[in-house]
């Protein structure tokens, strides 16, 4: 019986091989570069300016700008691969030849999720290390053996995340006509987001919660020098504060980029918002805290990957 | 085994799209002689290539039932796909790939050993006429090439049945006599070729029998030779005799004599339109007159002809 390697062998050295993917790897490449050197000017201007030491260690320095590259690299490649894997082979006519050979439906897309899993992989580390590499030569810091674990551990939920994204462009290529459809529909799905939904969790909990700064500008004796609130009215304000990130996080959830974004902020210890300092977790600890996290990738990439099987299977190849 | 490797009982495959149905092929019963060349002919849109991928177990028949070589086209299409070559339409080759490429990965997924992988690849290039091109992109030949290309995929698994779906579609004259040649070549060798066009003229001369197909039925099917003997004998036979002597005369006699509808002059002879087939009276009738007949022919019916008469007409089962 042809086996799921024929396919994903053919399919991977197609990717690898291909000018999308080589682009995107070498497009993405140069713009961490430039993204972690403006960054670091940036930082250390506004450090020098005031007074403040900048960030000590490996991970303190480079870790948001690495997850906030991979945040955008990540999607976008599992994207490139998924969205015309089914709908490409259709408009070529190539998906006729192959299914009328003797294999099964499930090998030939299992055997496609195999090779962009591992080109996948391949562009993330590749993406990762030149984030890395760049951070050592730029910022001049060196990761320590716990960094290299922390890193090691943020490529691979970075791979998970490109999986889920190239799970949601696959299931659209699969019901797809033409792969522009999925094209389109998958960039609009990865811009909302990363962009929209952001913007209308905040609006909606500006709406429900908004924060009362003005009235405690209102009240008698209060000016524009004299606005340090009560130690009353600093918790009202710290507990909607607390309530408009709730909101925003309820929100935010439905999307897999919230949940890396978490991941990310548990495992290189990234400030989170203003409300949350640097968490300062061990390893096992950020791993803790990622899991359910990691538990709505995992989902999002299986039930994508399983409905992309289940139409396939039974899809018309006409 | 059966004298026929295709049998059809009552396909039918209806399509829904938009809350509309669309009968692509309706109850269609047919048969396929071993060791023939089958035209399935029929304009755009008859249903043809439907009919070949319900056939090849691409797409499931909505109800009826079918067999190829002896196997069941729903429950055994695995084993269909085993023996069945297929050509699609487009010819549903990896352009990116060379040729020999395109023919490896076809292998592989027959299963063909290693080992013999490479013989039977160079063995069929040759076979086809592209052996000295082997290296190249398919993105780089021409559409007859392409085509042979797509013969030699299908005759990887050395079918006992090829099955091609509009093979000579955009071929120029040189292309297409190359395929002929390469069509009688492989039925010598004892294999069904089933042929599905439009191009009556290209291929229809090439076949032993016919079916063709409109509105997703088969308006007539048969052995070409039955079929022009029945289209004679449903609208009369067109007989041209070559005559010396006083062919008006002739003419005179000639339609008075039972069964004839009329007779033309000609430069050299007479048309006689008759409902039978009279020419040892014509003859006999000559001889009385003394008059000289040089030859007499019946004029058959083309392929065209009968492509014309039950395609307009609508025609019935032979």
């Amino acid at each position: 019986m042809p086996s799921v390697s024929t396919v994903a062998s053919r399919e991977f050295s197609d990717i690898v091989r291909s000018k999308r993917f080589i682009i995107l790897v070498a497009v993405f490449s140069i713009v961490f570069m430039v993204g972690i050197a403006s960054i670091y000017l940036t930082v250390l201007s506004t450090a020098r300016g005031l007074g403040i030491a900048m960030p000590t260690g490996f991970i303190g320095r480079a870790a948001s700008v690495v997850a906030s590259s991979i945040s955008y690299f990540a999607p976008i490649i599992g994207i490139a691969l998924g969205c015309d894997a089914i709908s490409g082979e259709r408009e070529k006519g190539t998906l006729r030849t192959v299914l009328a050979q003797p294999i099964y439906r499930d090998t030939f897309i299992t055997g496609k999720f195999l090779a962009a899993f591992l080109a996948v992989s391949i562009a993330v580390s590749i993406a990762s290390l030149v984030n890395v590499g760049g951070s050592m030569v730029i910022l001049g810091v060196t990761p320590t053996g716990e960094d290299m674990v922390r890193l090691a551990l943020f490529v691979a939920f970075s791979i998970l995340y490109a999986v889920s994204y190239y799970g949601i462009a696959i299931l659209l290529s699969t019901v797809a006509r033409r792969t522009t459809q999925s094209v389109i529909v998958s960039v609009t799905l990865w811009a909302i987001f990363t962009f929209a939904i952001p913007i209308i969790a905040s609006l909606v909990a500006y709406m429900y919660r908004p924060i009362t700064s003005i009235e405690i500008m209102g009240r008698p004796g209060r000016n524009a020098t004299n606005i340090r609130p009560s130690p009353e009215e600093m918790q009202r304000i710290m507990e909607q504060i607390r309530a408009r990130a709730a909101i925003t996080e309820a929100i935010n959830s439905i999307t897999p980029n919230h949940h890396f974004t978490k991941i990310a902020q548990y495992i290189l210890g990234i400030p989170g918002s203003i409300m949350q300092s640097r968490p300062d977790l061990s390893i096992y600890q950020g791993l803790a805290s990622a899991w359910p996290h990691t538990l709505v990738l995992v989902l999002v990439a299986c039930i994508t990957l399983i409905a992309s099987y289940m139409i396939f299977v039974r899809q018309e190849v006409r | 085994m059966s004298e026929y490797v295709i049998e059809t009982y009552g396909l039918t495959k209806i399509y829904r799209s938009g809350g509309g149905t669309v009968v692509a092929v309706d109850r269609l019963d047919f048969k396929v002689e071993k060791s023939s060349i089958f035209g399935l002919l029929g304009p755009n849109g008859a249903g043809k290539t439907t009919l070949l991928m319900m056939l090849t177990g691409l797409i499931l028949p909505t109800s009826g039932s079918g067999k190829v070589l002896g196997y069941d086209i729903v429950r055994e299409s695995r084993e269909v796909r085993r023996m069945v070559g297929f050509l699609p339409e487009g010819f549903g080759l990896y352009e990116h790939l060379t040729a020999e490429q395109n023919l490896e990965y076809i292998a592989a997924l027959n299963d063909i050993p290693k080992p013999e992988r490479r013989k039977r690849i160079e063995d069929i290039l040759a076979i086809v006429g592209l052996y000295e091109v082997k290296d190249r992109r398919v993105s780089g030949f021409s559409r007859g090439m392409k085509q042979r290309l797509g013969i030699a995929q299908a005759l990887l698994k050395d079918p006992e049945l090829l099955i091609m779906d509009e093979p000579t579609a955009g071929l120029d004259p040189e292309g297409s006599k190359t395929f002929k040649d390469l069509v009688s070549k492989l039925n010598s060798e004892g294999r069904t070729i089933v042929l599905s066009t439009h191009l009556l003229f290209e291929v229809g001369p090439l076949c032993s029998s016919i079916a063709i197909m409109n509105r997703g039925r088969i308006v007539v099917q048969g052995r070409v030779r039955d079929l022009v003997s029945k289209l004679m004998s449903e609208e009369g036979y067109k007989i041209y005799v070559e005559v010396r002597g006083d062919s008006g005369r002739f003419a005179s006699a000639l339609m008075g004599m039972d069964g004839v509808r009329g007779v033309r002059m000609g430069l050299d002879g007479l048309y006689i339109d008759s409902t039978k087939d009279i020419r040892v009276d014509i003859v006999k009738i000559a001889s009385e007159l003394s008059i000289e007949v040089s030859s007499i022919r019946v004029e058959e019916p083309s392929l065209e002809d009968l492509f014309m008469r039950y395609y307009r007409g609508g025609g019935v089962d032979a």
